[in-house]
This record gives structure tokens, sequence and C-alpha cells, in this order.
């Protein structure tokens, strides 16, 4: 179902997720979906096809496990759930079942980051740097709700397995007009031209570093904001292009512990390539069970919210060559 | 017989009693579901509101004054989406005021929210949130009990939908390996997960008989009836016997609130003003029919 688009309009990625699926599944005949209770975003999709629903109830485990058995015999399931529960209680079954045999199950979910005020069980903030280290598997992260519906449909054609991150995706702001930037999983999005500065984000806190890059313009700075919504494989000819570009000055910023995501996954391209940088700054979750308060609160709180980001992203333009 | 521990020698309430209390945690359970903005897990708060009543007022030796005491029964919120009853009914027991959990709930810093956490909120005995846990931490703490000759019981809270996580029955058969008749599992058997009624999409029947084949005593009970879980409590068999216990309590999700009862739209959700003073109307004529009997 197509959608208008106005920048900065709130659309429910839930919604946009059930409605690609529910259309996918036409033009797949092979597309299933299972869900261990959390099938909200589903009831399209499973009023539509009753016969490729599976709900497993509370067993995460199990979903991940027959999602790999609907595959091994030629079809494309999407397990959609919970992600705290969905990348840890299950890493083993995506590991041994899904990745090692590479077969082309989507694991889709929401609570990625310190999102939904349900505590330190019910936020996912290690799960990129555990699906980062698992062979085999493609990690993304999406922040814009109307993307989301474009990475399921490129997901489709992929032989081997994806995991595709959402925040609460029930209310997001909508930030590419579709059509305009170029989607395409494993290709950073520039979301923002700029010259002094390089702003990579993903997820969530993409919204965020283009508020921070429009702060920072009205003190004359030119700041520009990469959605690297791939962490793996990571676009590591646009992170060399940025630090040519950008003076070698970044600055990343995400809602995953500041050591295993996005920010680590960038550190490892700067020395494996030996690009020289001027300054770098990683924000994100420091090593701590964060403890309740609103998403904005808890961002604030633990250093990488609006201010923040603006704050560092100063720092960096600032820092000496 | 009753509990044989003294951590709680001072609590044998009546019946009648504890009828009040329960009626008094569903009507603090509303108000806050009232006046919280976020979403507050009622439906699954409400059917567990009996048993916890029957539990920290009566069957449980607790001790709010010493919350270390080595002599308490442990307690597990396995199912922790049920946190803030299980922190309204230990306010009640003296834990903590009940004014603190409204004024701070789910704020930031606060010790109260949507799960439980042991080292924001220590009287809780373990962190809990992700369902499945519970019954295996149960399993090790009444292990460390019989190594250590304590006769203290562990309470583990689950819901029935959460006995679908594999972990439930790793734990099950630990506890009948190890011969632990310390350990107490309770079903809050309200027959709805999430998004769908039990049986509809997940075959958890013949309920009763799987908790058999692994081993356990197994008592049926009406989780809404305080003569029925005060009953069950007085006759667990002894924490040194060899068998551990499962109370299966039967349950109706958002009890007590006509609309919230077995609706699924009411797993979690918040009320306003108008819906709370709805709500209170419904949990009051409940017992106003209820005095009537
Ligand atoms: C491992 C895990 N998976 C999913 C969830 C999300 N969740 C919270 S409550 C719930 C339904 C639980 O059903 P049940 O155990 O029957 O509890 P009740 O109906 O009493 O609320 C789900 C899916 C969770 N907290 N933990």
């Amino acid at each position: 179902m197509p959608v208008t688009f106005t920048f900065g309009e709130w659309f429910s990625a839930r919604t946009i997720i059930g409605q690609t699926l529910a259309d996918l599944g036409d033009e797949y005949p092979n597309l299933w979906t299972v869900t261990p209770d959390i099938g909200m975003t589903l009831v399209e999709f499973r009023e539509k096809f009753p016969d490729r629903f599976i709900d497993v109830g509370l067993a995460e485990q199990a979903a991940v496990g027959v999602a790999a058995g609907l595959a091994y015999e030629g079809n494309i399931p999407v397990v959609s759930g919970m992600l705290p529960f969905l990348s840890m209680r299950t890493v083993e079954q995506i590991r041994s079942d899904v990745c090692y045999p590479n077969l082309p199950v989507k694991i889709i979910g929401t609570h990625g980051g310190l999102v939904g005020n349900g505590g330190s069980t019910h936020y996912a903030v290690e799960d990129l740097s555990l699906m980062c280290s698992l062979t085999n598997m493609t990690v993304t992260s999406i922040g814009d709700p109307l993307m989301v519906g474009e990475i399921l449909r490129q997901s489709m054609k992929m032989t081997g397995p994806i995991y595709i991150r959402l925040g609460v995706g029930k209310s997001d702001q909508a930030i590419y007009e579709p059509g305009t930037h170029d989607i395409t999983i494993g290709k950073g999005i520039v979301a923002r031209e700029g010259s002094d500065v390089t702003l990579f984000a993903h997820g969530t806190t993409v919204a965020q570093a283009l508020e921070a890059a429009d702060a920072l313009e009205k003190d004359g700075h030119s700041v520009r904001v990469v959605d690297m919504f791939t962490l793996k494989p990571i676009d590591a000819d646009l992170i060399e292009k940025c630090a040519k570009e950008t003076g070698g000055r970044f600055v990343v910023v995400e809602d995953h512990l500041a050591y295993g995501g996005l920010a680590s996954r960038i550190a490892d391209v700067v020395v494996d390539r030996g690009i020289h940088l001027t300054a770098f700054e990683r924000l994100g979750i420091p090593q701590v069970f964060a403890g309740f308060g609103s998403d904005e609160e808890l961002r604030d709180k633990h250093g990488y919210g609006l201010s923040a980001t603006v704050a560092a992203t100063q720092r960096v333009i600032a820092a000496k060559g | 017989m009753g509990p044989t521990n003294t951590a709680n020698a001072e609590q044998r309430h009546s019946v009648a009693e504890l009828e009040e209390l329960a009626f008094e945690l569903r009507s603090k359970l509303l108000y806050l579901c009232g006046t919280y903005e976020g979403a507050v897990h009622i439906g699954g708060d409400l059917s567990v509101a009996d048993i916890l009543i029957a539990l920290y007022h009566y069957g449980m030796a607790v001790d709010p004054t010493n919350i270390v005491n080595p002599k308490r029964d442990r307690f597990i919120l396995s199912k922790g989406h049920a946190a803030v009853c299980m922190y309204i009914a230990m306010a009640m027991r003296g834990f903590f005021e009940f004014d603190d959990i409204v004024n701070t709930y789910g704020q930031l810093d606060s010790a109260f929210g949507m799960h439980p956490c042991k080292v924001q909120l220590p009287g809780v005995e373990a962190s809990t949130g992700s369902l499945g846990h519970g019954l295996p931490i149960g399993v090790g703490m009444a292990k460390s009990a019989r190594q250590r000759n304590e006769s203290h019981r562990v309470f583990v809270l689950m819901g029935d939908g959460e006995t679908g996580e594999g972990s439930v029955w790793e734990g099950a058969m630990a506890a009948r390996s190890s011969e632990l008749g310390n350990v107490v599992a309770i079903i809050d058997r309200n027959r709805q997960l999430m998004t769908s009624h039990a049986e509809e999409r997940v075959a958890l029947e013949p309920y009763p008989d799987k908790w058999a084949a692994f081993g356990w005593n197994v008592v049926m009970v009406d989780g809404h009836d305080m003569s029925s879980l005060v009953n069950a409590l007085d006759n667990l068999p002894p924490a040194s016997s060899d068998r551990p216990t499962v109370l299966i309590c039967e349950t109706i999700k958002g009890k007590g609130v006509d609309f919230m009862e077995r609706n699924l739209a009411w797993h979690a959700g918040s009320l306003g003003q108008e819906d709370l003073a709805k709500a209170m109307a419904s949990l009051e004529s409940t017992r106003a029919s209820k005095g009537a009997n």
C-alpha cells in the first residue's frame, strides 16, 4: 500500500511491516511468518495466509528452529518478535541452525536499544554485537519507518540470513522520501551532505543525528549524516570516502553498547584500511544495566542524547588536525 | 498445619481478611493503571492478585523488617510483567510505601518499573522479565537450602503461556532429579498468552498431566477463591519431602473488571480517568455480589 511522504511525519513501522509481508505473501508463495506470541504485526498476513503462519507461543528457540526447518525445505521464513529475546534466547539456534547452513531466514523485531521503558530485560543493547559476530549473517538497524518495507522486499532475494532491528517501531519520523535515496542493503545512506564532520548513526539515532546537524548548521557547521543501517557487511568504501571528504572527523551515535556496535565496526575499517582520522568520538550505551525511564531520559542519562551528540560533534570539529 | 517457618508468625489472616486485602490490591492496581501514562500489564496483574495476597499475607514466611532473614521463604516472580502487582502486595505487607510506587513508577531512576530488578529494589528476590527464567533460578536456591539444611521453601510464580519456554521444563526436570520438595511452582492458569487464547494456537493441554509426567506433585487450585488458595498453602507437603509441588491456579486474566476479563486487548494498557471510574465501578460490583452470596 503506497504511503504519501511528508518529511517528519510519524509512521508505525509495525504497520508497514504488516502490510509489506501481507503483500509479499502474494508474490512469494513460499513466504512464511513465524512468531513467539508477538504476532501483532502479522494479523493481516495471518488472515490472508493462515496456512503459512505459525505462532509457537512463548518459545523463541523453537521459533528460530522451526524457521530453519521451513527454510531447509525451500521456504522463506520471517521470524518476528521482540529482539531482546529473539537475539539472545535464540543465539545458538541462529548461529547453528540458520547461519551455519546459510538459510534465508529473516529475523525482524522491535525493542532494539534503550526503548520502551521495560527495564533491562527488555532492552536489546548487545544484539548487534552478537549478530555481527555470526558468519553469514547480514545485520541491519532501521530508523526510517517507510524504509523497513523496502528492506524486507530486498531481503526476499537474499540466499542467507538477515537480522532487521527496529526501536519500539510504533511511531517514528519519516526521513527519506521514497525514491530519493539509494536504499540498498550493504550501502550506507548519506542522509545529509556536509564537509566538516561525519556523524554516523543507525536506527533510532538517525533522526537525532539529523536534528543535531540542523542545530550545528545554525553555528555555521557543515555536518554530514550517514545512516549506516547495514552494520554487516559494512560499507567500508563510504567510510573511507567520508574520512577524506570531512577532514577525518567522525562521530558515531547509536542506541547500542558503545563498544561492539557500529562504532566498533567503523573503528575496525579505519584500522584495517589504515585510514587517517583527525578525531573520533563514539556515543552509545555504557556497560550498565540502564534501569527505567523514557527513551529520551535514558539517552540523556547515558550520554548519547541530542545535546551530547551536538557537544561531541562540536569537539570533533574543533579538534586540532 | 500451615507454614512451619516463624518469619511471619504474626500474619494469620482469616479468609475474609485476605479477600479484603485482595480487593485493596486490585483497587490500587487500577488506580495506578488509571494515573500512569504508560502501559501497565493489568490483565496478568489482576489474574495473580489473589495469589500474591495469599502468598505475601498468609502462606509465605516473609520478613519486611529483615529482608535477608535466612529463614524467609524465597519468592520469584517469573512472570516479571506482573511486577507492579507484586510491588503493591509487598507494600501492603510493609516492604515499601505504596505512595513511592505511585509517585515514581516507571520514572527515571525509579526502583519501581515494568519488570522487577533485585539491584534497584532490594526485597525482590530475583531480577526477572524475560519469561522462562524463574524456575531454574528457584531450583538453584532450593538446592542451596538443602545443602545448608535450611527449611524454607522457594515459590516460583509463572504464567501458563510462559511455560511454553523449554527452560521451564529443564528446571522442572532438575527439581525432580534433585528431589526438591522445597520447590513450589505456582501457575497462573489464565488460559491466555499475549496474542491468543490457550489452545487457539498453542496446545498447553493436557496441562496437569505434563507436570505429573515430570514427576511433580500436582494440586489444582481455584486461583480466585481465597479458601482454595489457603487450603493449598496449608497442605503443602513438607519442604523436606522429595517431590516438588505445582499449584495450578485456575484464573481469569483481567479478573474483577468486566471489560478486561478474558479480553486480549487488556494484556497491557492504560486506563484514562473515565475508564478508571468504570473499572472501579465494575470491581465494586463484583465485591457487592460476592458479599450477597
Ligand atoms: C522470553 C520472553 N518472550 C516474550 C516476552 C513478551 N511477553 C511478555 S508477557 C507475554 C505473554 C505471557 O503470557 P503468560 O505467561 O500466560 O502471562 P499472562 O497471560 O499471565 O500475562 C509475552 C509474550 C517476554 N517478556 N519474555
